[in-house]
């Protein structure tokens, strides 16, 4: 039996594990104990991370669609194929595009990059959970002066108060419970915010109910009660720029005594740990909500202070990392700007060709539109904001090429399908929540024909006319270091000795902006808002759903609630009549839908919940947007 | 059989491993990345580790695999074929602890009762246990209330207790002298003060315990009479993270679930870890789930580990204070906090 220590592929946390295999499979993980985030302790995903690579359906040959059926081919033929049907689509003057994954590697998201923009001549590359935390990063990054985010899970730990916003940890990013969970017990003041009281909200000093889609403006609140103090505690010693117009712009926002009193306390915390689960909505109020949280950050002193955290979430494993390889349709490598000429003469440098510019098309924005599209471990219909619904969107693609380590529902629909290792046969690295970029090792050969997704990716690209000087992911994360700033520490040796290594520093004496902060609300003219829990369903990622003991939960949920479900508090039920399991008709102004409801305690009274899984049957009340006024019947 | 004692040079010890891998595959403890130490089965002598912290995976993994194959099943004509699986190398674990070797009897008597289970039976009766008594007791260990160390009388094939200069080697089975035996002149009988100084170093090692204690009657007289407070199980529960680790690290622990895995053609049935703190654990077809508020999970798993239904039974708590649920707990609630809340009727976290 082979073990070896590699990154654990699901949440962000970045803890890591020893994959072990027999006979080349995967058959168990054993925890690490000096790994200075995980420490021992992994969640049922990592103590089951070995189970999908093993028992799920995996890519072992090449595949083209012949006569409306995928067949084997050899790569030389499938390589080919899709060459010849995008190159006649761009010769065409046709759309195309790329999809990252956080389901990826950083090479794999570095070389989706350099296919689309390098290759294919296109800036739509994009990855779907993007827009799930880029924006908020974008708004944190603002105020912070150009400051990646920064603070460890240590940092939380050690922390004395620690605001969690929204974002179910306990099940999202276990490790940061957690953290949050030690903290508390050591003594730390936890105050959670969000519309439902979850586990961690139940061992909190305070929480704050907040509508979906008002968590920007609950923090707004707080940064109007910490700037209404007369001179908070630990707050910088002089005014930082910004400050009044910062201060006018929250003069009339309502700030309840809950709200200074959680101003206060963390405004006198020595450290204090933000984590900012994922959230959904449009993108600018997303922005808009980073923005108030790094400046609640900022103004009570917290911001880029060391031992200090504060911390979006990516909704899984490698997002950040995705992002910063600069799968985004409007940044390159780096975050950089699309029009900073030295980023782009380094790209044309490194690559030898300028790199495509265009403002490129979001991943929400592609299915339908784009003629060609190429899609790297990306399960769509899996973490399309519009579910299952997209595939028929898929399906007009006129060349579909996948590529992943399973026969995903995407891959089902592809014209060429390049089978690639999964995480337990790969090579690479992830970046963390942290910003910790630790390795990916092989715990076993990729199955049959199967070829390391970097080398796929590379493969395509040459087909394409664009060829590779890579030998391995090392040579593609040493390019990586040449083209992205953050990265040029991380492709040295050291990392496999040590545990990983940081994209940026922890802090810097930089000193943040302020500006003027806007704040969201939804208006809830109607008696109840309707939403969608999460922006993530771990149930329909390959690695869970793929596992036999993981895949449980969900497959017995689906199975309970064919149609859905509806998630209610006791006193909504009680109030329209209805028990546990019975139907409600939701009506909004775009539409309505019967859904069986679920009581769930920890809602608060006028929050209705689907959870993401269901998303799509929700589609015509919720009309796009991410939360709705809605009225709730009783069905007959 | 302990004036049957022997004692090996550490200079020849690695002689003595090496005629040991000739017959056998050798699993021992090893530096693995970072300073973590792990059970795996060695390549040379020296791979092996003798100044360590137990292992926070423990060596049940050897018996008892995590993924653990048990039939063959294959389509013959119209009917189908099965071919049971049966691992029976021969194997030696070496320098496994005390508490672990007294877990895999405790497993042992577990699988041979009422049911035999063959696929465990052909694995452990090929198993020899050469074991490595606890000189100073490890950080978060409590053996000496659950009677599994820090020095064994029984349950083991060969204790070994470390002497500085040697290694004092005590058969505690015919298997265990029969292999002193076969090494021929590495060993030679233990000296009168050998012998002595290994009691005196078990005297010291019981000594130094302390820190961590856990009080298993009290408990156990409260959690088989329902005097623990339902109240109490759910504000535990909120301290759980419902990872699974303490099952799946316990050295006791031997739920699983049955699932079948394609391969070239057949499927094999496998048994696969499984935790009864996870929500599926006890969700039946029809999608009732008798468990299904975390606190009764919680509750169930501490009623198996200390209620005096299942000490009847076993005749030993279910627990060998290893303490590695505490190295391993997402969240608080290790088999020391808990048996205190439940002794104290009370939760602090």
């Amino acid at each position: 039996m082979d073990s070896v220590l590699t990154t654990c592929p699901f949440c962000a946390c970045g803890c890591s594990l020893y994959v072990q295999a027999s006979n080349g499979r995967p058959t168990g993980v054993a925890p690490s104990e000096n790994h200075p985030v995980s420490r021992g302790r992994l969640c049922a995903r990592g103590w089951n991370a070995h189970e999908a690579p093993a028992w799920g359906d995996r890519l072992t040959r090449p595949l083209v669609r012949r006569g409306g059926r995928l067949e084997p081919t050899s790569w030389e033929n499938a390589l080919e194929l899709a060459r010849a049907s995008l190159t006649t689509l761009i010769e065409a003057g046709k759309d195309v595009g790329v999809l990252g994954s956080a389901r990826a590697t950083n090479e794999e998201n570095y070389l989706a990059v350099r296919l689309a923009r390098g290759a294919l001549r296109t800036g739509s590359v994009d990855s779907f959970l993007r827009a799930t935390y880029q924006p908020l990063v974008d708004g944190i990054v603002a105020v912070a002066n150009g400051r990646a985010p920064a603070g460890t899970l240590a940092d939380v730990e050690a922390s004395d108060f620690i605001l969690v916003l929204e974002g179910d940890l306990a099940n999202t990013h276990p490790q940061a419970a957690h953290a949050v969970i030690k903290a508390v017990k050591a003594g730390a003041r936890l105050v959670t915010v969000g519309c439902a009281r979850t586990q961690l909200a139940r061992l909190a000093a305070l929480h704050l109910p907040a509508l979906p889609g008002e968590r920007g403006f609950l923090v707004a609140g707080l940064v109007a009660a910490a700037v209404a103090e007369p001179e908070p505690a630990g707050s910088p010693e002089r005014p930082l720029p910004g400050f009044e117009a910062l201060r006018g712009s929250v003069a009339a926002l309502p700030v309840s005594e809950q709200l200074r009193q959680v101003a206060r306390w963390l405004a006198q915390a020595t450290r204090a740990g933000i984590l900012v689960g994922p959230d959904g909505g449009p993108p600018e109020r997303l922005v808009r909500e980073g923005t108030a949280i790094a400046t609640l950050a900022a103004v009570t002193g917290h911001l880029g202070r060391p031992g200090s955290a504060l911390l979006p979430l990516p909704a899984r494993g490698n997002l950040r990392g995705a992002c910063e390889m600069g799968v985004m349709p409007h940044l390159l490598p780096g975050t950089i700007p699309l029009t900073e000429a030295t980023a782009g003469a380094r790209l044309a440098r490194v690559w030898g060709r300028a790199p495509a510019s265009a403002l490129g098309l979001t991943a929400a924005g592609m299915p339908g539109r784009v003629a060609g599209l190429v899609v790297h471990a990306e399960d769509v219909p899996a973490v399309a904001p519009t579910g299952q619904d997209v595939l028929e969107a898929l399906g007009q693609t006129e060349c579909l090429v996948v590529l992943d380590a399973f026969l995903t529902p995407t891959a089902r629909a592809a014209h060429v399908v390049l089978p690639v290792a999964s995480f337990a046969e790969g090579e690479g690295t992830i970046t963390s929540l942290e910003g910790r970029v630790q390795r990916v090792r092989p715990a076993a050969r990729p199955p049959g024909e199967a070829r390391h997704g970097w080398r796929a990716l590379s493969e395509l690209s040459a087909a394409l006319g664009l060829p590779f000087p890579y030998r391995s992911a090392n040579d593609v994360l040493r390019e990586i270091g040449e083209v992205v700033p953050a990265y040029a520490a991380v492709a040295d040796g050291t990392r496999d000795e040590a545990w990983g290594t940081f994209t940026s520093p922890p802090s810097d004496d930089r000193e943040p902006t302020l500006r003027p902060l806007a704040a969201d609300r939804v208006v809830a003219a109607l008696p109840a808002v309707l939403a969608l829990e999460g922006v993530f369903d771990w149930g329909s990622d390959p690695l869970v759903s793929l596992s036999p003991t993981l895949c449980r939960d969900h497959v017995s949920r689906r199975k309970l609630y064919p149609q859905g479900l509806v998630q209610m508090s006791r006193r909504d039920a009680d109030g329209l009549g209805v028990r546990h399991g019975w139907s409600v008709r939701l009506a909004s102004a775009h539409g309505e839908v019967a859904l069986p409801i679920v009581l769930c305690n920890e809602l608060e009274p006028g929050v209705l919940l689907v959870p993401y899984a269901f998303r799509e049957r929700v589609a015509g009340v919720l009309g796009g947007r991410s939360e709705v006024p809605v009225t709730a019947e009783k069905v007959q | 059989m302990a004036n049957e004692a022997r004692t090996i040079s550490k200079r020849d010890v690695a002689g003595w491993l090496a005629a040991l891998m000739r017959r056998a595959e050798v699993i021992a403890p090893v530096a693995a990345h970072g300073g973590d130490v792990a059970f795996a089965a060695i390549s040379s002598p020296e791979q092996v580790v003798f100044d360590f912290q137990n292992s926070l995976h423990p060596p049940k993994q050897f018996v008892l695999p995590q993924t653990d194959p048990l039939v063959v099943i294959r389509r013959n004509g119209n009917g189908i074929e099965l071919e049971p699986v049966r691992d029976a190398h021969p194997r030696v674990i070496f320098n496994l602890r005390s508490c672990d070797a007294r877990s895999l009897a405790f497993l042992y008597r577990m699988h041979a009762s009422d049911l035999p289970d063959g696929a465990y039976l052909a694995r452990a009766e090929n198993v020899t246990l050469v074991s490595l008594a606890c000189t100073v007791p490890c950080e978060l260990g409590f053996c000496t209330c659950c009677d599994a160390g820090p020095f064994l009388k029984e349950g083991t094939d060969v204790q070994l207790t470390d002497l500085g200069e040697h290694l004092l080697a005590e058969p505690g089975t015919d298997k265990g002298l029969a292999m002193l035996s076969e090494a021929g002149d590495l060993f030679r009988p233990a000296r009168p003060d050998e012998e002595r100084r290994r009691l005196e170093l078990e005297e010291a090692a019981k000594r130094a315990f302390g820190a961590e204690t856990c009080h298993f009657a009290s408990a156990m007289r409260r959690v088989s009479t329902g005097r623990v407070p339902e109240e109490l199980w759910g504000t535990m529960s909120d301290w759980c993270l419902e990872c699974g680790g303490c099952n799946f690290v316990c050295p006791t622990c031997y739920c699983f679930s049955v699932k079948d895995m394609k391969q070239d053609g057949s499927w094999v049935r496998c048994r696969t870890w499984d935790s009864c703190q996870y929500q599926a654990f006890t969700l039946e077809a029809s999608g009732h789930n008798p468990r299904e508020r975390r606190a009764d999970r919680i509750k169930r798993r501490f009623f198996h580990k200390v209620s005096a239904q299942y000490y009847l039974r076993d005749g030993t708590v279910g627990c060998v204070g290893c303490g590695r649920c505490v190295r391993v707990c997402l969240g608080t609630t290790d088999m020391p906090a808990v048996v205190e809340a439940i002794r104290k009727g009370a939760w602090n976290g």
